[in-house]
C-alpha cells in the first residue's frame, strides 16, 4: 500500500511538471509579438517549401521565427473553425477558396488590400487577385500559388494500344476512343472519371460553356442546359467497360489506380505532380501530362477550360496592426519569396513571373514531364467555383452527385436537387 | 467403465477448446499478417488481381516513406504519457468517488451518482468544440496537457469501481472503524486494496479508450510532434489516400512498440485479475 | 422537519464530498457544460463562428421530418443488434475457453487480446484493405466478388466485423475476471452431482457471471449507439452507400463539422442521448429478470 501511495504522489508530480512544461510552448495563441510566429498549412508535399520560406525570412530578420505546422485537410477546417470561434487562430495560415468567403464575410481575417505601398499587386491576375476577396470586394489574403488541372496518362498503355498522345488537338472523343481501345488492347481501364468538381465535372462544365453559378453569384447554374449536357457527359463516363464504377473509387484513389498500373488517364492538379515524381521513381518516365481535352462542339465559347484555383496566406482580423505578422506576409507576397516557392515545384506561385522555376524544379529527373502543359492551360483558366454559401452546399451537392452514381436518383432530377440546393443556401445567406 | 467415458468425454472437450481456440487465434492474427505482408509489396503489387499472399519482391521503402511522414517517436512519448497520466487520474480520482458512492451516506449522493450514469451516455464528439475553447481561453492549445484534459475524470471509472466497492461486505469496512481507522484510513488501508482486480482491469480499459481516442488530439494539437499514434496514423491516411504498402508499414510502426509493451505487462494485467479475482 | 445529523454522521458526509469533489467538478467543467451548450444548441439557428439566434423546436421538426435522420437512426440501432448479441456471445466463448485448462494460454490471450493494443486507425485501414472489392483478400479467400464496403447491403455488415473483432478481447477480459470471480468449488459439487458441462454452464457459469455480463453488455450497447469512429473512417464521405450506413454520430459529425450546421447537429446528439437513456433504462429494468446479484 505503501508503496503504491509512494507511486502516486510520483505520478501526481510528474503530471504537474508536465502542466508546467504545457504551459512553456503554448505561445502560439492568436497574435504572438515575441518574434515567434506559427504558419498553418494542411499540404505535407509543401512542407519544405514552406520551410525554406520560413528560414529564408529568418534569415533575413533574425528576431522573427516561424513555426510551421501541417495538419491534414479535414482536420485543418475542423480546427481552424475551432480556433476562430474562440479568437485563437493562427498567425500566419492558408486559405482556400472554399472558404475565404465565409472567414472574410464574418470579419475573421485582416484587410491586406492596403499591404503594399508600391505596386506588387498588380504582378498578380486578375484571378489570383480575385481568389483572395471577400464578397466586399475587398482582399483578406497575399495570393499564394495558382493551379491548372491536367490530364495525366500512362505511355506504355498508349503504346501497346497503338493510340498517339494526348495533345492540345484532343477532344472528348478523342479521349473516350482512347479509352476503348486501350482497354480493348490491355483490359485496364481508359480514363478514369470519378464523382469530384475541381478535378472532374466543373472542368467538363465550363468547357461546354455551362456554369455552376452565374457571374455574381446569386443562382445555381445546374438548370442551364449546357450544364447539363456536360454533367451528363461527364457521368455518363462511368457506363463504360472502360471506366471503373464511383463504388470503385471508394476504394481506390483514381492516382493510386493510375500509379499502379490499373488505367490509363485521370485528371490531376500540378500541384501534386511533383509528389508524384518522387513517390514512384520505379514509374518515371512511364507516364506524362496533357492540357485537358476541349470540348468538340461546345454550347459557347471555344471549348478549352481548366479550373484554376489559388490559395492565399491569411491572418486573423486581430493581427491586422501586428507589424511582426504583417510585414512577414507582406514579404512573402514578395517577388523573392515566390519564386523561392515555386523552384520547390509543388504548387506555382501565383506571382507572374514564377513559372520558369516551376517547370525548371522538374529538371532534377532524368524524364523530363511535359509540365509546360499545365503553365499552358493559364490561358483559358476559369477561377474555381466560390461563393459565401458555398461551406453550406459543397457537401450536400456532393451527396447528391453520389445518389445520382449510385442510382437512387435519375440524372435529370439529381441536378434539380444540385441546383436547389445552392439556391436554397444563397437565399438563405 | 464410466472413468473410461468420463475421460474421453473430457479428451474431446479438451479437443474442441483447443480447436476453437486455435480456429479463433487465426482469425484474430490474420489482419496483422496481412498488415504485414502488404507493407512488403510495391503498390502495383498490391492491387494485383488475384491478389499475392507472399510479396514477389520485397519492397522495404515503405518502411522509409513511413518513417519520413510522421516523427514517430515523438507521437510514442505523447501517447504514452497521455495515458500514463489519464490512467493515474482515472485510478486515483475514481477510486475516491466510487468508494465515497458505494459505502458512504450524503447528501446529493443519488443526483450526483445520476450526474455519473449520464455521463456515460453522451457521445464524447459534442465535448470536443466547448473544451476546445476552454483550452483555448487560457492558452493551452498545442500542448501535451491538452491532449490529457479530456480525460482527467472518468465517469466510466468512477461507476466501475463503484461496482467493485459494492462487492465488499459493509463488514469489512465496519470492523476497520472499529480498530480506530478514521474514513480516509479505511478507504486507503483497507478498502482500495480489496479492489486490485478492479483497478487492473480499469487501467486497461482507461488506456483503451485514451489510446483509441482519435479526434481529439487532432483538433486540440495542430504540430504533428504534439499528436498520438492514433490520430498521426490518421494523418498518414490523409496523404497516402489508398496506397495501401505504405499505410500498413506506418501502422506497423504505431503497433510494434506498443505490442512489445503489451506482450511484457499483459501479464502483469490479465493474471492480476487472475490473482486477486478468486476472493 | 430535517433529521439533525450525528457528528458522526457529519463527518462521514464531510468526507465523502471531498472524495467525490474532484470527479463531480471535473464532470461539470467538462462534460456537462458543454451538454448544456449543446441543449441550448439545439434551439438555435446557428452560423459560423459561434453566431447562434434562437430557433425554437425548428431543428427539431426538421430533424424528425429527414429522411436522412431516421435512415441513421436506424443504422444505429441495426449496428447495435448486428454487434452486440454476437461480440457478447464470442466474448463470453472466448474469457471461457480462456480459464479453462490449456496449454500456452498466455499465448492464446496475448493473441486474442491483441486488437486491443492497436490504434483503430491502423485497424480500420487493414480491414478496409482486406474488405476491398477488387483487390481484397477476403473476397480471394472466398472465393465471391462482393464489394463489402461499397454495397448498400454488406457495408454495414463489414463494419459490423471489424467492431465484433476489435472489441472482443476487451469484453473478453471483463468477463474473465467475473468468471475467476466464480468459486472452484461450485463446479466441484456439480461434477460430483454429475452435472453435465452444459448444465454447469447454465446453472453455474451463467448465473454466477450474470453481474458482470450485464455491465459489459450496457457498456457495449451505449458505445454501439454512440459509434463514429469506425464508420468513420471504413466509410469515406466520397462512399455512394454513406447513407446506408452512417450512424447518428457520424451524421452529427457530417453536419456540424462539414456543414457547419451546429444547431441541427445539436439536435441529433440530443435525440441520440434519449435513445441511449432510454436502452439503457430498458437494460436496468430487465436486468432484475435474468442478473443475480445474491452471490
Amino acid at each position: 500500500m505503501k508503496h503504491l501511495k509512494r507511486t502516486a504522489v510520483f505520478l501526481m508530480a510528474a503530471a504537474m511538471a508536465l502542466t508546467v512544461t504545457a504551459c512553456g510552448n503554448s505561445g502560439s495563441g492568436g497574435g504572438s509579438s515575441d518574434g515567434k510566429l506559427t504558419m498553418q498549412i494542411w499540404d505535407t508535399a509543401q512542407r519544405d517549401a514552406m520551410q525554406s520560406l520560413a528560414d529564408a525570412y529568418h534569415e533575413e530578420n533574425p528576431d522573427v521565427t516561424i513555426e510551421v505546422q501541417v495538419t491534414s485537410w479535414d482536420e485543418y477546417w475542423t480546427k481552424l473553425e475551432a480556433a476562430a470561434g474562440s479568437g485563437n487562430l493562427p498567425d500566419i495560415f492558408w486559405m482556400h477558396t472554399n472558404q475565404i468567403l465565409l472567414y472574410a464575410d464574418n470579419d475573421m481575417l485582416a484587410d491586406v488590400t492596403d499591404l503594399y505601398d508600391d505596386d506588387t499587386y498588380s504582378h498578380y491576375s486578375d484571378i489570383s487577385i480575385a481568389n483572395t476577396m471577400g464578397s466586399d470586394g475587398r482582399m483578406y489574403g497575399v495570393p499564394k500559388d495558382k493551379d491548372t488541372i491536367c490530364l495525366v496518362y500512362n505511355k506504355e498503355m498508349f503504346d501497346q494500344a497503338g493510340v498517339s498522345y494526348p495533345d492540345e488537338t484532343w477532344t472528348w472523343d478523342d479521349l473516350t476512343e482512347a479509352s476503348q481501345k486501350i482497354y480493348d488492347a490491355t483490359g485496364k481501364y481508359g480514363y478514369m472519371a470519378y464523382c469530384d468538381e475541381q478535378l472532374g465535372y466543373w472542368n467538363f462544365v465550363y468547357q461546354n460553356g455551362g456554369y455552376i453559378l452565374n457571374d455574381d453569384k446569386t443562382a445555381a447554374g445546374f438548370d442551364q442546359q449546357a450544364t447539363i449536357d456536360a454533367m451528363k457527359f461527364y457521368i455518363g463516363l462511368q457506363q463504360n467497360d472502360w471506366c471503373p464504377d464511383q463504388t470503385y473509387f471508394a476504394e481506390t484513389a483514381p492516382g493510386d489506380a493510375f500509379f499502379s498500373g490499373q488505367g490509363a488517364m485521370y485528371m490531376e492538379g500540378d500541384w501534386t505532380l511533383m509528389d508524384k515524381m518522387k513517390n514512384y521513381p520505379e514509374m518515371q518516365g512511364k507516364w506524362d501530362v496533357a492540357v485537358l481535352p476541349k470540348c468538340p462542339s461546345p454550347a459557347s465559347g471555344d471549348g478549352r477550360a481548366t479550373i484554376s484555383n489559388g490559395l492565399c496566406y491569411a491572418t486573423s482580423a486581430k493581427n491586422q496592426d501586428n507589424e511582426t505578422v504583417m510585414n512577414f506576409l507582406k514579404w512573402l507576397g514578395s517577388e523573392e519569396a515566390q519564386k523561392l516557392q515555386s523552384s520547390y515545384g509543388t504548387a506555382i506561385s501565383a506571382y507572374e513571373g514564377c513559372e520558369d522555376e516551376w517547370v525548371a524544379a522538374f529538371d532534377q529527373f532524368d524524364y523530363k514531364l511535359n509540365v509546360q502543359a499545365c503553365i499552358d492551360e493559364f490561358d483559358y483558366a476559369v477561377q474555381s467555383v466560390n461563393d459565401a454559401t458555398r461551406p453550406v452546399w459543397k457537401s450536400k451537392v456532393n451527396d447528391e452527385m453520389l445518389k445520382i452514381y449510385g442510382g437512387q436518383v435519375s440524372v435529370d432530377e439529381g441536378l434539380k436537387n444540385c441546383n436547389d440546393i445552392i439556391n436554397q443556401a444563397i437565399a438563405e445567406g | 467403465m464410466k472413468t473410461g467415458t468420463m475421460s474421453r468425454s473430457r479428451g474431446v472437450a479438451t479437443g474442441l477448446t483447443y480447436f476453437f481456440l486455435i480456429v479463433g487465434s487465426l482469425l484474430m492474427i490474420f489482419p496483422f499478417v496481412w498488415m504485414i505482408l502488404t507493407s512488403l509489396k510495391s503498390l502495383a503489387e498490391s492491387v494485383q488481381v488475384p491478389p499475392t499472399i507472399f510479396p514477389a519482391k520485397i519492397v522495404w521503402s515503405n518502411f522509409g516513406e513511413a518513417l519520413t511522414s510522421l516523427p514517430f517517436v515523438n507521437l510514442y512519448a505523447n501517447t504514452i504519457i497521455m495515458v500514463l497520466v489519464r490512467v493515474i487520474c482515472a485510478i486515483v480520482f475514481s477510486s475516491m468517488a466510487g468508494y465515497a458512492f458505494a459505502k458512504l451516506n450524503f447528501k446529493g449522493k443519488n443526483v450526483l451518482f445520476g450526474l455519473v450514469l449520464v455521463q456515460m451516455m453522451m457521445p464524447s464528439q459534442i465535448f470536443v468544440i466547448p473544451q476546445y475553447q476552454m483550452l483555448a481561453k487560457v492558452g493551452l492549445t498545442e500542448s501535451i496537457f491538452a491532449l490529457i484534459f479530456p480525460g482527467l475524470v472518468s465517469a466510466f471509472g468512477t461507476f466501475f469501481l463503484r461496482q467493485a466497492y459494492m462487492g465488499i461486505p459493509n463488514e469489512i469496512g465496519e470492523a476497520a472503524r472499529l480498530d480506530g481507522c478514521n474514513q480516509w484510513q479505511t478507504f486507503t488501508k483497507v478498502m482500495l486494496p480489496l479492489t486490485g482486480n478492479s483497478v487492473a482491469a480499469l487501467t486497461i480499459f482507461t488506456a483503451v479508450f485514451a489510446y483509441a481516442d482519435l479526434m481529439w488530439p487532432l483538433v486540440v494539437n495542430t504540430d504533428i510532434n504534439l499528436m498520438t499514434l492514433s490520430s498521426g496514423l490518421a494523418t498518414l491516411k490523409g496523404q497516402f489516400m489508398t496506397n495501401y504498402p505504405v499505410l500498413m508499414a506506418g501502422s506497423l510502426f504505431a503497433m510494434i512498440p506498443m505490442l512489445i509493451l503489451y506482450l511484457i505487462f499483459q501479464r502483469q494485467f490479465i493474471e492480476g485479475i487472475a490473482l486477486t479475482g478468486g476472493k | 422537519m430535517r433529521k439533525a445529523l450525528s457528528p458522526a454522521a457529519r463527518k462521514e458526509q464531510h468526507w465523502a464530498w471531498l472524495m467525490v469533489a474532484p470527479t463531480i467538478i471535473g464532470l461539470l467543467v467538462l462534460n456537462y457544460y458543454p451538454l448544456i451548450q449543446t441543449f441550448i444548441l439545439s434551439f438555435s439557428k446557428t452560423k459560423t463562428f459561434g453566431a447562434s439566434t434562437f430557433n425554437g423546436i425548428n431543428n427539431y421538426i426538421e430533424m424528425f421530418q429527414s429522411p436522412e435522420f431516421w435512415k441513421a437512426t436506424w443504422n444505429t440501432i441495426l449496428f447495435c443488434i448486428l454487434t452486440v448479441p454476437v461480440g457478447i456471445i464470442l466474448a463470453l466463448l472466448v474469457a471461457i475457453l480462456l480459464n479453462a485448462k490449456v496449454k500456452f494460454k498466455s499465448g492464446f490471450r496475448a493473441i486474442y487480446f491483441l486488437p486491443m493494443v492497436c490504434a483503430p486507425a491502423a485497424i480500420a485501414m487493414v480491414w478496409r484493405w482486406m474488405f476491398n472489392g477488387e483487390y481484397g483478400i477476403i473476397n480471394t479467400v472466398l472465393g465471391t466478388k462482393i464489394s463489402w464496403l461499397t454495397d448498400s447491403k454488406t457495408a454495414i455488415v463489414a463494419c459490423a466485423i471489424v467492431a465484433i473483432w476489435s472489441s472482443i478481447g476487451y469484453d473478453a477480459v471483463l468477463l474473465l475476471s467475473g468468471l475467476q470471480n466464480i468459486s472452484k468449488s461450485y463446479y466441484e459439487a456439480a461434477r460430483i452431482d454429475g452435472a453435465s458441462r452444459v448444465k454447469q454452464f447454465f446453472s453455474i457459469t451463467l448465473p454466477m457471471i450474470s453481474p458482470t455480463l450485464f455491465v459489459t453488455l450496457i457498456m457495449r450497447l451505449m458505445s454501439s449507439l454512440k459509434v463514429y469512429d469506425l464508420i468513420y473512417m471504413m466509410i469515406d464521405q466520397s462512399n455512394p452507400v454513406l447513407p446506408d450506413v452512417q450512424s447518428l454520430m457520424y451524421l452529427f459529425y457530417r453536419e456540424a463539422f462539414v456543414a457547419g450546421n451546429k444547431g441541427y447537429a445539436s439536435a441529433i446528439v440530443i435525440w441520440t442521448i434519449f435513445l441511449i437513456g432510454i436502452v439503457t433504462v430498458i437494460q436496468f429494468i430487465g436486468q432484475k429478470k435474468w442478473v443475480n446479484y445474491d452471490v
